[in-house]
């Protein structure tokens, strides 16, 4: 007789946004291993990549809880690939951030003089894509409110346009960086151009994994 | 009457107020629980109108489904030699509907009063009255009527939401625009409302006071009570203290972003020129600068809460009379579970034969709309509490649009005699809902359960009314 209470399910939606305050959190910390190294505190480096490990493995523990629990006869507002795609790149953004930090523990690393000052604002531009795409991400109750369309879409889809702008903000500054860093290789060993070179890409890829995620929202919304 | 009269109209009496106490505490709850759960109604409020509107249902418009079930299915005209076969028939119909009911609901199968009923009296009169006696293509038509009303109520919902959704929720302005649609939407409710009750519904009552009003009369009276209700809509609306919330205009984060290239761009010309260009650049970018702290003002000022939620505060009035109109709807179809095999069983007894009175005596439809109402006093309102406390994903938006798509759907099956299930009925509409985009996570589970519940009790309803018929054979014959 309580045919009609059985027929709602508990909301996917509202683990995926804790889901992203886990990743927030492992993102947020990312500037503090920067300024360790900045201060050459190499255990305050480790330190911290200790803790970004931590909060993954919190935020691996929500994505798996959402992952099984969305059965197949679930029927939701948006297609399910979508919903899991969108958990996998909050996921990625974790632990981009997490490798960020580990690769700064490898070796005691300085922060070469000649990106020194791009480097910062690299980091930031990264950091407020991210930003940008939590903003998308916080519109999802007010979407799935008012059916992915109308309005409320195109105020989405403006503020998609704004993540990706801010990628390729971060595309050009990486350039400059890779170049500077290159124009001064001689001052370097090897393994520390190694690092940086792995380094930087995968700071990039916080703005890169935003501007997918920011896409995947795009796609389920009903404007043209 | 003989004393074994006496017992088995007490017997017929007993059971159909049973099954009519049953209906009002299980179902009625589909109707309320979401307004109780919305805080729209209290749980008293709710109970009082349910019982207002289950009864006036039952009573008004309760005969066409009644008839149906009492001589639709099978001909009494068959039993005219020995009219207590048919007695003890309906009373078995009523008996094995009742504990199958109480059984499905022990195992929380999602098994429909009407169903039950349909199934027993098909069961009995196969086997007693023979196969061929049974009307088949009635019961072919209610059968398919049964997969058929979910299917349009889900459609209509669907219909209704992407309304709902093109005409409020897609503005720039959500608040005025649902302000604006209110009195449509009561105007289009009170309308089907009096249409079914001025065309079909109370067709004997005007029969029996020797009113005898044209059709154009009657639509126009319809088309008059719904703009009346319209218009007391639109004042209360309008007197509603909302603060309309427009959401703020999307270009504002283009524009403040441009500003401030504006002044990235127009501090470099400072910088790099000297005397009169200086000057000029200096006061654009003063200017700039003001226009861009006012647009930032506006992008931040941007509401965090919900632009919805006031939208949803005015639906919660329109989901009220919806709710009721489910009550109404409900009471006018699932009276005749219990009221068609009663009357017919104390036609019988009374009289001894089966051609008695043609059409459901209204004491009838009294006793069962007072049963519905006693089943709702004593028990159904827990059932409303803890339905409403689960559902409270069906916002007053959705919950309208499934309620006003699943009432009209069974008032119009009710006015065509067609007994339906308006449990199914309404998961047809919220299905329909969901279809729209309009509800977050749905268990299709359940629509398995359903199908599988039309097929399982057809059988089990027949099975166990064959049973008891032989008991009772056994016992009075």
């Amino acid at each position: 007789m309580r045919t009609i209470a059985k027929l709602f399910s508990r909301s996917p939606f509202v683990p995926l946004a804790a889901h992203l305050d886990r990743v927030a959190d492992c993102v947020a910390k990312v500037p503090q291993v920067f300024e360790a190294l900045a201060r050459g505190d190499q255990e305050a480096v480790e330190d911290t990549a200790r803790q970004i490990s931590k909060l993954e493995h919190h935020a691996d523990q929500v994505k798996d809880d959402i992952r099984n629990n969305l059965p197949r006869g679930l029927f939701l507002p948006v297609a399910r690939g979508n919903l899991l795609e969108i958990l996998a790149i909050q996921d990625s953004l974790a632990d981009a951030a997490e490798d960020i930090a580990i690769l700064l523990t490898f070796k005691p690393l300085r922060m070469p003089e000649a990106i020194g000052d791009e480097f910062g604002m690299f980091l930031a531009r990264n950091l407020e894509a991210f930003e940008a795409v939590v903003h998308v991400m916080k519109q999802l109750d007010e979407l799935l409110e008012s059916g992915f369309g109308g309005h409320e879409a195109e105020t989405v889809k403006q503020l998609v346009r704004e993540v990706a702008v801010k990628e390729h903000e971060v595309d050009l500054i990486q350039r400059r960086i890779l170049k500077a860093l290159f124009a001064h290789e001689q001052k370097m060993s090897p393994g520390e151009i190694l690092l940086w070179m792995k380094i930087i890409p995968q700071v990039a890829d916080l703005s890169n994994l935003s501007e997918n995620l920011a896409n995947r929202v795009r796609m389920t919304l009903e404007v043209k | 009457m003989t004393p074994v009269e006496w017992t088995l109209l007490i017997l017929t009496l007993v059971f159909g107020f049973y099954m009519a106490w049953n209906i009002g505490a299980n179902d009625v709850a589909n109707a309320m629980g979401t307004s109780v759960g919305s805080g729209a109604l209290t749980l008293k409020r709710a109970v009082i109108l349910a019982a207002v509107l289950e009864f006036a249902g039952a009573f008004l418009v309760g005969q066409h489904v009644s008839d149906t079930v009492r001589k639709g299915i099978i001909n009494p005209e068959v039993f005219a030699d020995e009219p207590m076969v048919l007695a003890y028939g309906m009373i078995a119909s009523l008996l094995a509907a009742g504990i199958w009911l109480q059984i499905a609901s022990y195992f929380g199968w999602p098994v429909s009063t009407t169903h039950s009923i349909v199934g027993a009296i098909v069961g009995f009169a196969a086997v007693f009255g023979g196969v061929t006696n049974v009307d088949w293509s009635a019961v072919g038509t209610i059968v398919a009527s049964w997969v058929i009303s979910p299917a349009i109520s889900g459609f209509l919902a669907f219909i209704f939401f992407r309304i709902v959704l093109h005409t409020i929720l897609f503005k720039p302005d959500p608040t005025s625009a649902a302000k604006k649609a209110t009195p449509v939407w009561v105007f289009l409710v009170l309308t089907v409302l009096s249409l079914v009750l001025m065309i079909k519904g109370m067709k004997h009552y005007f029969k029996a006071a020797e009113i005898d009003l044209p059709l154009g009369t009657k639509i126009a009276i319809s088309l008059l009570v719904g703009l009346v209700a319209a218009g007391v809509g639109a004042i209360l609306v309008w007197r509603m203290k909302i603060k309309s919330n427009p959401m703020p205009e999307t270009y504002d984060l283009y524009v403040a972003r441009s500003l401030e290239k504006v002044q990235k761009q127009l501090r470099r010309i400072r910088n790099a020129t000297t005397e009169d260009t200086r000057e000029v650049a200096q006061r654009m970018l003063d200017d700039s600068r003001s226009l861009y702290e006012t647009v930032k003002q506006r992008v931040e000022l941007q509401p965090r809460e919900s632009q919805f939620r006031e939208v949803e505060r005015i639906f919660v009035y329109l989901q009220i009379l919806s709710a009721c109109f489910v009550a109404f709807a409900h009471g006018s179809n699932d009276v005749a579970n219990a009221i068609g095999p009663l009357s017919a069983a104390v036609d019988i007894i009374r009289s001894g034969t089966v051609a008695a009175s043609t059409t459901v005596p209204t004491w009838a439809l009294a006793l069962g709309g007072v049963g519905i109402v006693i089943g709702l006093a004593t028990w159904g309102w827990r059932v409303i509490e803890t339905v409403g406390r689960r559902i409270t994903e069906l916002t007053p938006t959705r919950g309208f649009c499934a309620e006003f798509a699943a009432a009209t759907t069974i008032v119009v099956a009710s006015v065509c005699g067609l007994p339906i299930s308006t449990t199914h009925t309404l998961v047809g509409a919220v299905l329909g809902v969901g279809l729209a985009r309009g509800i977050a996570a749905l268990n299709l589970n359940v629509v398995r359960d359903v199908v599988v519940s039309w097929i399982v009790t057809i059988p089990a309803g027949a099975g166990m009314s064959i049973v008891f018929f032989l008991v009772l054979r056994a016992v009075f014959g």
